[in-house]
């Protein structure tokens, strides 16, 4: 199989990958205790279900930021 | 980085539900209105803020403070059971080994009642089904006849060995501290080796249960004392396995005829402040119930340290079984016409 396109172009990409790639698997370390901690509370009390919530997707936005990177390195660099 | 498997104990989601849990417990206000209540209004306050369920299903069977006291109880073997239901990996291995404290306190209870000559339904009003002693397990102990049948089946349920020596002396002199001694020092002789100093929450939650062992031993001391036992009688009550007072401070403290003489050795023991005033006027009351609100400060400090650990956990057990205490000291004082004064000053907050 034929690669096409130059060097610089195929390391934004997987340094693009890398940006998402480990965001995510921050995001997702970092959610495993938050998501416990959330169904715990939410066992005891469910009206605080909103507020749980909130704290639950708290640590996406780490992905958030690994998703800007990536977008900036394939459409402004 | 990602050895995450269930071996450690889910920590996180356990932690949550007792904070949650912890949340719910009664402050000083809530013993406060309770001193001014009788004891069916104080069934009724409580009934409201979380043992209703415990309080109407024994509602048909008992009334008054019994339905008050086995409630309290049902209500903390059941809510310590859920705790351990819900826990995993090492976790539940250090909570279970923790709650072994009431399979020891049962068979206390049972055996006893037996020698007091309680019925079952007596018997059953103070027992915490809490440990890995089930109620029916417990109803099965209570239906035997002779205490060497209970000892021997409770040995084989909770998987106890005593040893001829201790079962040879209780036969010899029928004195029950005998067994009572050898399970409190097994209890926690096991808890300490069940704990795998390796992380440091679980170093925190070991030097937390030797120090649990000092007070105990502390405590021994000084309420033999108080009945004029010193010297080597008491050291058999000891139980190895403290943190801040070795055994030359141990001898130290049996051997002495009164608390006066030990003050610049016992001054520099952490808990010191809190029995300080007891010490002075010789109240062994007091003293104890320092001691107790030591262990709580401390467990409070300890779970704020580390709280994805064992310890905010035995934190809340401790809390627990404190306001449960609380709840039948202020039912029983004001059910025996006891000084509001002196129920207060008894009161563990």
């Amino acid at each position: 199989m034929a690669i096409e396109g130059d060097v610089g172009s195929g390391l934004i990409a997987i340094g693009a990958g890398l940006a998402v790639g480990l965001t995510g698997l921050g995001a997702g370390m970092a959610e495993k205790d938050v998501g416990a901690a959330a169904v715990g509370a939410i066992t005891e009390d469910p009206t605080i279900f909103g507020k749980a919530m909130i704290f639950m997707v708290l640590p996406e936005t780490i992905v958030i930021f690994g998703l800007v990177i990536a977008i900036m390195g394939i459409f402004v660099m | 980085m990602f050895r995450r498997n269930g071996r450690k104990g889910n920590y996180a989601y356990t932690v949550a539900r007792v904070k949650a849990k912890k949340s719910l417990l009664m402050g000083e206000e809530d013993y406060s209105k309770m001193m001014m209540m009788t004891v069916p209004e104080i069934s009724r306050y409580i009934s409201e803020i979380g043992y209703g369920k415990e309080m109407a299903d024994l509602a048909g069977r008992m009334s008054g403070l019994a339905l008050l006291e086995h409630a309290t109880y049902l209500n903390m073997a059941k809510v310590f059971s859920s705790i351990l239901s819900s826990s995993t990996g090492e976790l539940y291995g250090m909570v279970s080994a923790y709650l072994v404290k009431w399979d020891i306190w049962n068979l206390k209870v049972i055996l006893r009642g037996k020698s007091y000559g309680l019925d079952a339904e007596g018997i059953r009003e103070d027992l915490v089904p809490a440990g890995s002693l089930s109620a029916e397990s417990l109803d099965r102990l209570i239906a035997l006849e002779t205490d060497d049948d209970i000892i021997a089946n409770f040995g084989k349920m909770a998987r106890v060995n005593f040893p001829a020596d201790v079962l040879s002396a209780y036969k010899a002199s029928g004195n029950l501290g005998d067994i009572e001694d050898f399970l409190d020092k097994m209890h926690y002789e096991k808890l300490i080796q069940s704990i795998d100093p390796s992380s440091r929450p679980s170093r925190l939650f070991l030097d937390y249960i030797r120090e649990e062992v000092d007070i105990k031993n502390f405590e021994t001391i000084f309420k033999l004392k108080a009945e004029g036992i010193i010297g080597e009688q008491v050291m058999k009550y000891i139980i190895p396995g403290g943190k801040k007072i070795d055994g030359r401070q141990l001898t130290l403290f049996a051997n002495a005829e009164n608390a006066e003489s030990l003050i610049s050795d016992i001054s520099q023991l952490d808990f010191y402040e809190n029995i300080k005033d007891a010490l002075e006027s010789n109240n062994l009351r007091d003293m104890v119930s320092g001691l107790k609100r030591y262990e709580m400060q401390k467990a409070k400090k300890f779970s704020h340290l580390y709280p994805l650990s064992v310890i905010p956990v035995i934190d809340y057990m401790i809390h627990k079984e404190s306001e449960v205490r609380n709840i039948r000291l202020i039912a029983r004082g004001t059910e025996s016409g006891l000084d509001r004064d002196v129920i207060k000053g008894l009161l563990v907050i």
